[in-house]
């Protein structure tokens, strides 16, 4: 294509003709004071709590303190371009980020500029970053459910839309493999996800991109990444970006996922903030309104009422606990405001069972409402089976003589936590997962050697959707375990057994 | 004395806690004045600083040391400035020195002007512009401010070439900027903002074959 070059000229020409260059009015102060991300300024004598102000070159500030004599500032960018003396523009805007369609597929600093060398994003819509949280009236329970594929939390700890749950465990436990994993499911379901990484390593994050990219799920995601290298003003408000990008998408009546990955390095970059600013430091030198700082970020993950369209924000904080301190300040605080939490544990893990989740103290507080049917039915003792199977190992370990129908109890038991482990990367359709544990609750893996569960379940899968596809699909459609469907899986599954002895 | 060296440039503020304990001490100086009807007491105020002060530069530093005690301090002004002033400056000095707050008297002097300034429905506006100021247009600017705003402005000019042509007008925190500058870089922002599509879509259309 050529372009021409008369036209482009003309074009031009008419813009330039029509602009009417108006006289800027702004409120403007002067820097006294900088470093370390926060600015202290006179003048702007109107400014207002939150408002976005201006510095030289383009970098923007967020008023944060307003004091008697002085606004105190953090910088949203190179706080060493900022020289004291310099003249602040105050914007009578709103902190506020692009948002809409064009989102989707990229990743984004928390102001919304690309960080993929993909080009501008091309959208006009925006939303303020600060963003208060709908009513009681505008809300309504939580009943549909949100797949995650894993089988230990959609059986256990099932997920609704709109429901906080946390994931809190030590580092190295496979927090963040959860939330991935979850984001991968939502394959199709025309729910929109947002991940916010928050402090993370920025090649961790590359390494989520990444996967995600691999797994087609970077289609309905957007990735808001702000790497421990960036300034603690942009860590702090990466959150509050990424719930704005997905409110978007939730006061449109969609259903949208977002994980803050993790909230405790948010809450570290905002106490950074606050000890600058001379806030008073609290517990753990924490300010005090580090519980609202989180209470009000998670209170916008919602499901809306149908007048309001009916959308929902399901969010997935994660907090890093050190040596399993979940008593200390932060995870106490967020475990208070979530309506749940997936407790990942360090041993379980090096044993080998991955996800590696405590089931003894994961909840879900939403609970059974949030479950279809037929995994309601299938699932419902299967939390106390398991922990009864705990004690019965415990018990087991000194050696004790055991009469035949414990010994049953304690295989049965040995064979669902083999179950219960999910490789990385690959969600199981619910259907599926209702199939596996099923059998292993009716005891149809009884005869199977506990190092071989994990491969006969791959086998009754594939086993499944090629000899019993009709049953397999009735179940996905009926999303409840019917009589029929019930008598149909039974006798595949009795076909896959009787094949098994076979062997 | 040794020369003093720079280490502030000239446009950073007073710190504002010192200006706010200033905007005190001289509210109450002028409102004490009044009431006890003791003459001029802002020209007496505004002799000391730029006659005896600036004059002075070592009686300056006695008087703001913090080697030198309140007592000396005291006597000095007892010896010194005294017989040369009004009971009243006197008395304000000394309340100055008790507090030791001596070395706000240059705020407090600014401040003096202001509350004066502010009575007389005067105001200060910086005024920067690309050229110097013809009379003619100098007093086009007073007129129209005087008619906008509703008060006497009084004006302090600066010359900042940058600016290329048209005026930039500050009124207390208040920028009113009709400069060429930046209305260029308005006009820029908004041709790249209107082309960016265009260029986004065309280079889509190289990268996509349908």
């Amino acid at each position: 294509m050529k372009f021409k070059a008369d036209e482009i000229a003309s074009v031009i020409q008419t813009e330039i003709e029509d602009f009417r260059g108006q006289i800027q009015t702004a409120e403007v102060g002067r820097v006294i004071e900088v470093g370390d991300g926060i600015a202290r300024c006179t003048g702007l004598s109107t400014a207002m709590a939150g408002e976005m102000l201006e510095f030289p070159g383009g970098i923007r500030g967020l008023t944060f303190n307003l004091e008697e004599n002085s606004v105190g500032v953090v910088i949203l960018g190179d706080s060493l371009k900022i020289k004291e003396g310099d003249e602040v523009k105050s914007t009578g805007r709103l902190l506020s980020v692009p948002v809409g369609d064009a989102m989707l597929g990229r990743v984004v600093d928390p102001l919304g500029n690309p960080l993929d060398g993909n080009g501008p994003i091309m959208t006009t819509d925006t939303r303020p970053v600060e963003h208060e949280a709908v009513g009681v009236a505008g809300r309504q329970p939580v009943k549909v459910p949100l797949q995650t594929g894993i089988k230990a939390v959609d059986a256990m700890t099932p997920i609704g839309r709109g429901q906080r749950e946390l994931i809190i465990g030590d580092r190295k436990t496979g927090k963040t493999a959860v939330a991935i994993d979850t984001i991968l499911n939502q394959k199709g379901t025309g729910v929109k996800c947002v991940y916010v990484a928050c402090g993370q390593r920025a090649a961790s994050v590359a390494g989520v991109v990444e996967v995600l990219r691999e797994h087609g799920a970077l289609d309905y995601t957007i990735v808001v990444a702000s790497s421990s290298a960036d300034p603690a003003p942009l860590q702090y408000i990466a959150p509050y970006a990424g719930a704005a990008m997905a409110e978007h998408y939730m006061y449109n009546g969609e259903d949208t996922l977002i994980v803050y990955d993790d909230l405790s390095k948010q809450a570290i970059a905002y106490r950074q903030l606050s000890l600058l600013m001379r806030r008073p430091p609290g517990r753990e030198a924490f300010p005090g309104d580090v519980f609202y700082c989180h209470s009000r970020l998670l209170e916008r993950a919602v499901k809306l009422s149908d007048e309001l369209g009916g959308g929902s924000m399901t969010a997935l904080p994660i907090i890093e606990t050190l040596e399993g301190e979940v008593s200390a300040y932060i995870p106490t605080n967020v475990i208070s405001i979530t309506d749940g939490q997936i407790y990942l544990e360090p041993d379980l893990f090096w044993k080998g069972i991955r996800p590696a989740i405590n089931v003894g103290i994961s909840v879900s507080r939403v609970g059974g409402n949030a479950q279809t049917k037929a995994m309601k039915k299938i699932a419902g003792s299967l939390r106390l089976d398991l922990a009864a199977f705990r004690e019965l190992e415990a018990f087991a370990q000194l050696g004790t003589e055991l009469d035949a129908a414990t010994q049953q109890q304690l295989d049965r038991g040995y064979c669902m936590v083999e179950l219960l482990k999910q490789p990385q990367y690959e969600p199981l359709n619910v259907a599926d997962q209702v199939i596996v544990i099923y059998a292993g609750a009716k005891g149809y893996f009884d005869k199977v050697p506990v190092a071989d569960v994990q491969a006969k379940e791959k086998e009754l899968l594939s086993f499944v959707q090629t000899e019993h596809a009709d049953m397999r699909d009735k179940l996905i459609e009926a999303e409840a375990l019917t009589d029929e469907v019930e008598e149909a899986l039974k006798s595949a599954l009795e076909a896959f057994v009787s094949r098994l002895d076979s062997e | 004395m040794s020369e003093q060296l720079k280490t502030r440039p000239d446009q950073v503020l007073e710190d504002p806690g010192a200006l706010a304990v200033a905007s005190q001490y001289a509210r109450s100086y002028l409102s004490a004045a009044a009431s006890q009807d003791s003459g001029d007491a802002e020209e007496e105020l505004g002799s000391f600083v730029d006659d005896v002060l600036a004059g002075h530069p070592d009686f300056r530093a006695l008087l703001t040391s913090d080697s030198v005690g309140r007592k000396a301090k005291l006597d000095l002004v007892d010896r010194v400035i005294s017989p040369r002033s009004s009971e009243f400056f006197v008395n304000f000095l000394k309340v100055l020195i008790r507090h030791g707050r001596m070395e706000l008297i240059d705020e407090i002097r600014e401040v003096v002007i202001r509350v004066r300034e502010e009575l007389a429905n005067q105001q200060r506006v910086q005024i920067r512009s690309s050229q110097p100021l013809t009379d003619k247009s100098r007093q086009r600017v007073v007129r129209q401010l005087k008619d906008k705003l509703g008060f006497d402005p009084i004006l302090q000019e600066s010359v900042d070439e940058s600016l290329i042509g048209g005026l930039v007008i500050q009124v207390g925190d208040t920028v009113y900027d009709s400069s060429l500058r930046t209305r260029l870089k308005t006009l820029a922002g908004r041709l790249t903002e209107r082309t960016l599509y265009e260029i986004q879509s065309g280079r889509d259309r190289f990268s996509h074959s349908d």
